[in-house]
């Protein structure tokens, strides 16, 4: 199961668009900025929705408006960062396969989405209103805390073998 | 003159105690860059979330001026970072950052956004919940948000593409 896909992902490397993107000049830090200004709209959004779920910010408006207006950018933001991520992984494949702050990143990728999905959105959706009580705290100190760690162990693979 | 001068302060810069600590740290300069990049959604991701509500493309249906301008002022504290931690690594890359043409793109960026969000604040912001309330942004307040919005990515591009050739 795993051999078949390691070989896929090699001829991925080897594909004319991909080796384009790393070796030309700028291919890799274009791709690489589109990856950083994805984060910056989807974090943001994040950042957002944790601050009105703990109670510290933007009581004015419902979390589920917040959510509503700024669910079509988090999934816009979403895309962008996960066809730059992969177009990045495909140029060097080896070097984030044998990386360990990658293997971090990608545990703290799925348990983030795990916990967004099982957790974080059913807080989001129940919405009970403007009195916030400890576990809502909890849960936007978490989502923030996994969201960021994923982005802390990103920054680390070009510094941690 | 000018710029020989400027290049001889980069470069005494990059030779304080403290750039040299910086530099040869091997968790310091990590952190600090690490700090620099993830202050971008407190930052200009809030920046931002308020252009596309100017350009009307969210928080459409509504006023929507109080929390925007909270969402402003959440930028602040990420700004701080932003500044503290780009000029700790521009210490340790002076001369370098100095004749870097992204670099100086993008100090030139920086400088057009204040430009812009000045003039934002002195024409639009005073009557904003007025024009906020009644659905009617000026088309000025749109221009200095569009350009808010491609200036910001551009800071971003040319952030990144210096970081590959220091």
């Amino acid at each position: 199961m795993l051999a078949p896909l390691l070989a896929f992902v090699q001829w991925c490397s080897t594909w004319a668009p991909i080796v384009f993107l790393r070796d030309s000049r700028y291919g890799m830090p274009v791709v690489q900025s589109v990856h950083l200004v994805g984060i910056t709209l989807f974090l943001a959004a994040i950042l957002v929705l944790d601050l009105r779920l703990a109670g510290i910010g933007l009581k004015d408006e419902s979390l589920h408006r917040l959510e509503r207006q700024l669910k079509p950018w988090a999934i816009a933001a979403v895309v962008l960062v996960v066809v730059s991520g992969v177009l990045i992984f495909l140029g060097t494949p080896s070097k984030y396969l044998q990386s360990n702050p990658f293997r971090i990143k990608m545990a703290g990728l799925g348990l983030a989405i795990l916990f967004h999905f099982g957790v974080f959105r059913r807080f989001v959706t129940a919405d009970s209103g403007s009195h916030p009580r400890r576990g809502h705290l909890v849960v936007a100190g978490l989502s923030v805390t996994l969201w960021f760690l994923v982005g802390w162990a990103g920054r680390a693979i070009a510094f941690v073998p | 003159m000018f710029a020989t001068s400027l290049l001889g302060w980069c470069q005494w810069l990059e030779h304080t105690p403290l750039a040299f600590a910086i530099a040869e740290s091997t968790w310091l300069f990590p952190l600090i860059e690490g700090s620099h990049i993830l202050a971008l959604p407190l930052s200009v991701g809030m920046i931002a979330i308020f252009d596309l509500r100017l350009l009307g493309l969210a928080f459409r249906g509504g006023p929507a001026a109080k929390t925007m301008n909270e969402i402003l002022r959440w930028s602040t504290p990420g700004f701080a970072v932003m500044f503290i931690t780009g000029g700790l690594l521009f210490m340790t890359h002076a001369g370098q950052a100095y004749e870097n043409a992204f670099f100086r793109a993008k100090l030139v960026f920086l400088l057009a956004l204040g430009i812009n969000a000045a003039v934002y604040q002195t024409i639009f912001y005073p009557k904003m919940a007025e024009w906020d309330a009644a659905r009617a942004t000026p088309v000025g307040a749109k221009l200095c948000a569009g350009l808010s919005l491609l200036v910001w990515i551009a800071v971003i591009i040319c952030g990144r593409t210096m970081a590959y050739q220091l």
